[in-house]
């Protein structure tokens, strides 16, 4: 029993924390329409940015600084928004796919720096030795997990509700604005370019928390955590929560997440052996099958935006609508 | 540094043969297909297959024409493989994408394409597993033509540049002789207007996978021969390509070419400005100082 | 050869004594995890064999009688989702021990946040990075983590005593992008540069690219007249085959991570007659030629290929050490590995005789010394390997030993390099 409610605990902290990285994204595709490519760029800044101001002395290394925990945090989610402004100067006001294709890169540029900067990131072999908020004074493994948990939780609670907010006030309605129209924004003497350049770095810095949290939770960092799948499970999430709808990004969470990782446990105690060691490779053509049918199936996801003022999700793109609205 | 050119310009062939039915779909069909370069993949497995079954029915066509590591069995296998893989792209459009096209936005398609791209990658693992492989495992030595500056070249880094320029010269040909490439022009530079004038889109759509994927196989082939196919070729290429199409500008096929020559030339001359680990992201950063500068890459059109 | 008798004579007189096979208990069963990355080329051959040592241990009787186990999982090389099932497998499935990972970079994790808090032992066939000793050193691994990989540092040393010994006074050095890459490529070069050989350029491979042609032309430049090559065969065959049809030397000398069958064969066996190889220990007791034929029946090839009798041999020792351990906890069981592995024990071979006497005597409360595929292994107090060095070359049939370097004979070398 005291096992499940501890891997319970343990996947709800990851799951929750993913959830903070797809809130961000949703603030920048579900309300904005800005098609972030590299996810884990901001994800992976944060992360080293916070590991690096609060973490351990590393000989011969940049970092050692000591600082208390929330304002290391602080500083990773500001380092994600940083490099969020200086990207987002160059490649927002660029049509989307070039966007996702530029941002797709600075995920690869992003990882390249932390493999190869030894002095910096501490190269491939990453940074380990964090210690944990208050680990010290918690020595239940177990407590902690549950500890650990409730920061977790509050974050997303409270990145919840300010982006709640954010979408219903006036610049909520703006957003949508420039997504559904930009050139009918700009009419109304709104400067579209400005305000899709907040909602990125905005965006960044929520991702960049979800980081600090993510490395704070296994007390260790390294180019590993940055592969570009991460970018494709946050979309993945998304996607089938239902872009638009903070409620529908957090339960899409849940359902990609849960479906990776049961996935991966169903291959491995019901195929046999001899199929076992396919099993990582099914379970890929399981996860892509999985999104494909969803996004024939459901296009707009399991929870659609509520404020449906939307057309550009469900109406069909042919080719000379798509040219007017390029 | 003229080595460095030389070997650009042999990768950028291959990176252009890619980019060209890239820069095509994205153009015509409006959307990023992150799922294009598992068409390389597609293509070098395919051709492998039929090189393997060639040579077990008329083994004398195995036979490598020295110094090429290249057979008769190879060639007429990377053109079936051509065919095929175009038909293997149709599939995947009927599939997926033009359900798609009809019901969600271009974005979807575009994250649909990475679940594409997942699926095609894992199922090529499945099939022909996970090691490397190679077309012919000779050793093809380069021949010195210059000591200094050091200029080493293969045959078959020629063989491999040729080819691909023929590839390109047939592609060019069919689009500016030919009725269907006029349709294809047409359809590229005014969809609404091709239509007014009967051209019926879906046959302009096939016709489109048809030239990317049969280049994109002859690009995966060509790469197969110059390097090893691997089950996730793909993936490491996919940035690569992207970069190409981008420097073109999105819909030009001249674009795209000097795109991929382009992206070619910079990852082989990055080494001797920064450490080898940097190399990755050199891709990227042909990407970011296009758009920096030209916004809609260098040869497409503003708008 | 006579180890090999008497273990052959033992093993007839046992088979004399005990019931012909010791028939499993079916209703009871034991369980072992295991996480690694078995979608990616190297990772799955590494599965396999971690599954072939536990078939072989059921055939031999099992784990006190029950039948084991191994719920492999695939890290999928992600330290997220190697984390998660590691977590799940001792969470949910209660598995003592846990196999694996094989990156330095999801091991660590694993280690930190599930096995040690959990107290669960783990095994790691193939993490080479010097940061787990750090780990140990500072006391956090509560005696709980081992790897039957010989250290980097242990590499190192031995492959510059190959260039050395072989005259070589010029090395380019290419390794692959990774920690276990990056460290023993900086090791490497600093050991050479001790012993006065000149390092013309060190370059990283990282896995994954297009073409390494820029890479080998710009050290082919600097014109070495030996290479060193810490690379995996998928990226280590690209790489020789640019360098050898480039004109490069073809005087090589490699890590461990190279000896492989797909890598000879890939890159053509006439090529690469002046490869010399440095591993931790393919040693030529009988044990390592008892691992061969055993792997040689079963996969029918030759175990050429990374981290394969480490995989083995990690399995192997933990399902000892489960047997030796009077409870089934993580602690008890990894506090039983020195009981495996003792050096005054009774040599045990890796085959269904010598695992069934390993039974009878871990029972009768004896010390052993398992002997695997990568010889008598045994552990410092980090876990860590400390094995004597050999040094392969490639041949028609796989590999041949070409020199063997006791563990006084490296340790002495060591120190001289750190003077």
């Amino acid at each position: 029993m005291i096992g499940i409610i501890s891997y319970l605990t343990f996947f709800l902290t990851i799951t929750a924390v993913l959830a903070i990285a797809v809130l961000g994204l949703n603030l920048q595709w579900g309300n904005t329409g800005i098609f972030n490519g590299g996810v884990v760029a901001f994800f992976g800044t944060g992360a080293y940015v916070m590991v690096i101001l609060a973490g351990p002395e590393r000989a011969g290394e940049f970092g050692g600084f000591g600082l208390a925990w929330p304002l290391a945090m602080i500083g990773g989610a500001l380092g994600a928004g940083i490099l969020a402004f200086i990207v987002g100067l160059a490649t927002t006001r660029l049509r989307h796919d070039y966007l996702a294709i530029a941002t797709f890169g600075i995920a690869v540029a992003v990882e390249v720096f932390a493999r190869n900067a030894t002095f910096w990131t501490g190269g491939a072999k990453g940074i380990r030795g964090f210690e944990r908020p208050l680990e010290a004074f918690i020595s239940n493994p177990f407590v902690y997990g549950l500890f650990y948990l409730t920061i977790v939780l509050a974050v997303i609670l409270l990145v919840y509700l300010a982006l709640e907010r954010l979408v219903r006030s006036p610049f909520g309605r703006l957003l949508r604005a420039i997504r559904e129209d930009e050139t009918a924004a700009r009419s109304l003497g709104k400067y579209p370019a400005r305000v899709r350049l907040q909602a990125f770095v905005l965006g960044a810095i929520i991702m960049g928390l979800a980081g600090g949290l993510y490395a704070t939770f296994y007390a260790f960092i390294s180019p590993q955590d940055l592969a570009p799948i991460l970018t494709f499970q946050i979309w993945a999430m998304l996607i089938v929560g239902g872009a638009g709808n903070n409620r529908g990004a957090i339960a899409g969470t849940f359902v990609v997440w849960g479906c990776w990782v049961a996935s991966g446990w169903a291959l491995s105690s019901f195929a046999p052996a001899d199929v076992q060691i396919y099993a990582g490779t099914l379970q890929y053509i399981l996860i892509g099958l999985l999104i494909v049918g969803m996004l024939l199936a459901k296009p707009r996801g399991l929870l659609p935006e509520k404020l449906a003022v939307s057309t550009h999700s469900f109406e069909p793109v042919t080719p000379a609508k798509a040219t007017q609205a390029s | 540094m003229i080595q460095a050119l030389f070997d650009g310009i042999l990768v950028g062939s291959i990176l252009s043969l890619g980019a060209i039915g890239l820069t095509l779909v994205m153009h015509i069909l409006k959307f990023a297909n992150f799922s294009h370069a598992e068409l390389l993949s597609i293509g070098a497995y395919c051709a492998l297959t039929f090189d393997t079954v060639l040579a077990a029915i008329a083994p004398p066509m195995a036979t490598l024409f020295s110094p090429f590591s290249m057979s008769a069995a190879l060639a007429l296998a990377m053109l079936a493989s051509a065919a095929f893989t175009g038909g293997t792209a149709i599939i995947v459009d009927q599939l997926v994408f033009r359900r798609l096209r009809n019901k969600a936005g271009a974005l979807t398609m575009v994250f649909a394409s990475f679940g594409v791209a997942l699926i095609i990658r894992n199922v090529i693992g499945l099939i022909f597993g996970l090691n490397t492989q190679r077309y012919s495992d000779e050793i093809s030595f380069a021949t010195m033509v210059s000591a200094d500056p050091l200029l080493l070249i293969k045959p078959d880094q020629v063989a491999i540049l040729v080819m691909a320029l023929m590839a390109m010269v047939a592609l060019h040909l069919l689009l500016t002789r030919t009725t269907l490439g006029f349709a294809l022009r047409a359809v590229a530079e005014n969809p609404t207007l091709a239509q007014v004038n009967g051209i019926p889109l879906e046959s302009v759509v096939r016709l489109t996978w048809i030239i990317g994927g049969g280049l994109a196989a002859i690009a995966g082939v060509l790469y197969g021969i110059d390097n090893q196919l691997s089950p996730v070729m793909g993936r490491d290429l996919v940035l690569s390509l992207f970069a190409a199409a981008i420097v073109g500008g999105l819909g030009s096929v001249s674009g795209a070419m000097f795109g991929g020559f382009i992206v070619g030339l910079a990852s082989s001359f990055a080494i001797l400005l920064l450490p080898a680990g940097y190399k990755p992201a050199i891709p990227f950063l042909v990407i970011l100082v296009t758009l920096y500068i030209r916004p809609n890459g260098l040869f497409g059109e503003t708008r | 050869m006579s180890m090999k008798t008497t273990t052959l004579w033992g093993a007839l007189a046992l088979g004399v004594c005990l019931p012909a096979a010791p028939a499993l208990a079916q209703d009871c069963t034991v369980k072992i995890g295991a996480v690694l990355p078995t979608t990616v080329d190297w990772g799955r051959p590494i599965a396999a064999t971690a599954q072939f040592a536990v078939d072989l241990f059921n055939e031999a009787g099992g784990v006190k009688g029950c039948k084991v186990e191994m719920s492999l999982r695939d890290s999928q090389v992600d330290p997220k989702i190697g984390v998660d099932a590691a977590k799940a497998l001792v969470d949910l499935e209660k598995v003592p021990v846990l196999l694996g990972a094989v990156s330095s970079g999801v091991s660590m994790p694993i280690l930190t946040s599930v096995t040690v808090p959990s107290k669960v032992m783990q095994m790691s066939c193939c993490s080479s990075s010097t940061a787990f000793t750090g780990v140990a050193e500072e006391g956090k691994t509560d005696g709980l983590w081992f790897r039957t990989f010989a250290t980097t540092r242990n590499q190192s040393a031995v492959a510059a005593l190959l260039t050395q010994e072989r005259g070589y006074k010029k090395v380019a050095i290419f390794y692959k992008n990774d920690d276990w890459g990056q460290d023993i490529g900086k090791l490497v070069q600093a050991d050479l540069e001790k012993l006065g050989i000149e390092v013309t350029s060190s370059t990283a491979i990282t896995d994954g690219q297009s073409s390494y042609r820029s890479e080998v032309t710009e050290a082919l430049k600097t014109q070495p007249d030996a290479i060193y090559m810490a690379l995996y065969p998928s990226e280590g065959t690209l790489v020789t085959r640019e360098w050898i049809s480039l004109g490069g030397t073809q005087n090589m000398v490699v890590a461990n991570a190279l000896k492989s069958d797909e890598y000879r064969d890939n890159v053509g066996l006439k090529y690469l007659g002046n490869l010399v190889g440095h591993d931790s220990a393919q040693p030529r007791t009988a044990s390592a030629e008892d691992f061969v034929a055993l792997y040689k029946a079963k996969f029918n090839a030759e175990p050429n290929g990374p981290g394969l009798p480490n995989s083995f041999d990690a399995a192997m020792i933990a399902l000892l050490a489960m047997q030796a351990s009077a409870e089934s906890t993580g602690p008890a069981i990894a506090a039983s590995v020195g009981r495996v592995t003792d050096p005054a024990g009774e040599a045990i071979f890796p085959n269904k005789e010598g695992l069934e006497k390993a039974i009878k005597l871990l029972d009768e409360g004896k010390n052993i010394s398992y002997q695997g595929g990568t010889g008598p292994v045994t552990f410092d107090k980090n876990g860590d390997v400390s094995a004597p060095a050999v040094a392969w070359a490639f041949d028609e049939s796989g590999t041949r030993e070409v020199k063997y370097f006791t563990l006084d004979e490296v340790n002495a070398f060591i120190a001289t390099l750190e003077k």
